[in-house]
């Protein structure tokens, strides 16, 4: 299902943030905005609270334990052997394995965790509404029966906060942030 | 812009206080037990100074990478930088205990022992302390030399003041890499002398630039709760607490693998060294040290909410205030004491050598311009935003 949008191009973090804060202003409900890099204030402004840290610590640590009693079971319990005497349960030894799996744990299902939730996957054609936000250009995204009946004013309003475009397109947005 | 943080008689009072204790403590001290003495004057004296060469390694690194925003602080840790020439007097001192410091020094101790002997083209009395002279000679010349260049900026501008200093930051930090290895080795590393680690040099001096960071975030936390450094954000405090977390890292890094591969290796010269942790007593110790100074800031630095909080950096860094004494104590006082004790001399020397580094550092920070002006970064930090 397509829907109209109403697309402002910007072309710096800061005028772009300006432009935000007005539009939040207005009540107008922000559909999704794109930028070149993540923007902390940006989040903030949004009230958009990310939980993608609680999942990179729950991995780091469900990893880690799991590493270490795989390590267990494998040279304790399991296969036992006898290295010039050395105790089997060598616990100092497993650590370098477990933070540098832990690391890799994190980054693989972190990335497959990001894949999930923007809807990307290998093979799958990005939707963008502007593919310059991958540039250097920063692009809100406010959906057309948003403002339906200021819709000059909006478009003035936004040329007024230092937009370089705007424009409308019709196209499916699936996520809503 | 024009602050002066103003040095109040309560601050100077109550490091005289501090200052009376350890006086008295030493004056108990070497009284009953000379040799819990010394060793404790060499811990708290080389536990100060490294925080002033971890200081000034902090402004070097901000200097060479060209931050902008840690500009506003520069003079807190120029401030601690001014306790060297007194750790020089100290170390000095050492000379009428080296007896009870190091065995190396006993006349008679070369001719039994292979090792010392083999040792003692570089471990000998005289040269130890050409070496300590050598030391802080340079330490002083240069920080005294780049604090000057910092004030003069103060009063002419320009950036001339600022490549210039980058420069001798750079000069300045290859002369630390160089000697402060070399003193950790002399002067720590040297106590069990039968013991080495190659890894020792680099462990100390992260964990001298780890908890100089700290302190130097405790400093300016403390100063703002005073009304200074009004333009602290939430972006200066993410930052710093970024330097903790990731040389709380480094630290945990290093003193993993030393006990690693000295664990691994399992050669009798180099796991005495831990055995003699491991008894009771010091064994607590020895772990509550990778549990202070590592565990307890990578755990809690990691969330969002304690690493831009003023409090939970505040709490952070007065915990790894006494995670660096433990650190410092499980090294010295296994092999000069050797015996595990903590009492009124060990506590009063601490109070003491810290009442007279918060004394210096206050007098060096009320003597110039609480922020520096003419700085080219100095707009940037102002109004830093991560």
């Amino acid at each position: 299902m397509t829907n109209k949008y109403i697309i402002g191009v910007f072309d710096d973090e800061e005028t772009l943030l300006d432009a935000v804060r007005k539009v939040k202003e207005k009540d107008i409900d922000i559909r999704d905005v794109y930028t070149p890099y993540p923007s902390e204030t940006l989040l903030e402004i949004l009230k958009i609270k990310s939980y993608f840290t609680y999942y990179a610590f729950l991995y780091g640590f469900g990893g880690a334990l799991a590493l270490l009693a795989f390590m267990y079971y494998a040279a304790v319990i399991d296969w036992p052997m006898n290295f010039g005497g050395k105790p089997s349960e060598a616990f100092p030894s497993f650590i370098i394995v477990t933070i540098v799996l832990t690391i890799f744990l994190i980054t693989v299902l972190s990335l497959f965790t990001f894949s999930v939730r923007t809807d990307i996957y290998p093979g799958r054609k990005a939707i963008m509404p502007d593919p310059r936000s991958t540039d250097d250009k920063f692009v809100m995204v406010v959906a057309k029966d948003q403002i339906r009946n200021m819709e000059e004013e909006y478009h003035q309003m936004l040329k007024d906060s230092g937009a370089s475009e705007v424009y409308e397109k019709e196209m499916e947005l699936k996520i809503k942030p | 812009m024009d602050t002066k943080f103003t040095l109040t008689s309560k601050y100077k009072y109550i490091s005289g206080a501090l200052i009376l204790i350890g006086v008295a403590a030493f004056v108990y001290g070497f009284i009953t037990n000379p040799g819990r003495s010394w060793a404790n004057l060499l811990l708290n004296n080389y536990y100060f100074l490294s925080l002033a060469i971890g200081a000034s390694f902090f402004i070097g690194i901000q200097y060479i990478t060209q931050s902008g925003w840690s500009t506003m602080f520069k003079r807190v840790p120029e401030a601690m930088t001014s306790y060297i020439p007194f750790a020089a007097v100290f170390m000095l001192l050492i000379f009428f205990g080296m007896q009870a410091l190091y065995h190396w020094s006993d006349p008679g101790a070369a001719a039994h022992d292979e090792l010392i002997a083999h040792k003692s083209p570089y471990l000998n009395v005289p040269f130890f302390f050409i070496r300590i002279v050598l030391f802080f000679g340079l330490w002083i010349l240069m920080s005294r030399f780049l604090r000057k260049l910092s004030l003069k900026e103060d009063l002419e501008g320009g950036l001339r003041y600022f490549e210039k200093s980058e420069y001798y930051y750079k000069v300045y930090i290859f002369i630390l890499a160089i000697t402060f290895s070399l003193a950790t080795f002399d002067w720590i590393m040297s106590i069990d002398v039968h013991w080495y680690s190659t890894l020792f040099a680099l462990k100390d001096f992260v964990a001298a630039f780890f908890h100089a960071a700290a302190i130097i975030t405790l400093i300016i936390l403390l100063l703002n709760d005073r009304g200074y450094f009004k333009d602290l954000n939430k972006s200066h405090l993410l930052d710093f607490s970024r330097y903790i977390f990731m040389l709380c890292i480094i630290w945990g890094y290093f003193w993993f693998a030393e006990f690693m591969l000295i664990w691994y290796a399992n050669i009798p010269e180099e796991t005495m060294y831990i055995a003699q942790r491991w008894e009771d007593g010091w064994i607590y110790l020895f772990y509550g040290n990778i549990f202070i100074n590592w565990f307890i800031p990578f755990l809690f630095l990691m969330s969002r909410d304690i690493d831009r909080s003023k409090l939970g950096l505040k709490i952070i860094s007065i915990i790894l205030i006494f995670g660096y004494w433990i650190d410092l104590y499980i090294q010295i006082f296994p092999g000069t004491v050797g015996e595990f004790s903590i009492g009124f001399i060990e506590i009063g020397a601490f109070l003491g050598f810290g009442g007279l580094f918060a004394l210096l550092t206050g007098i060096a920070l009320s003597r110039a311009a609480l922020i520096p002006k003419n700085h080219p970064y100095l707009e940037e930090s102002l109004y830093h935003h991560a």
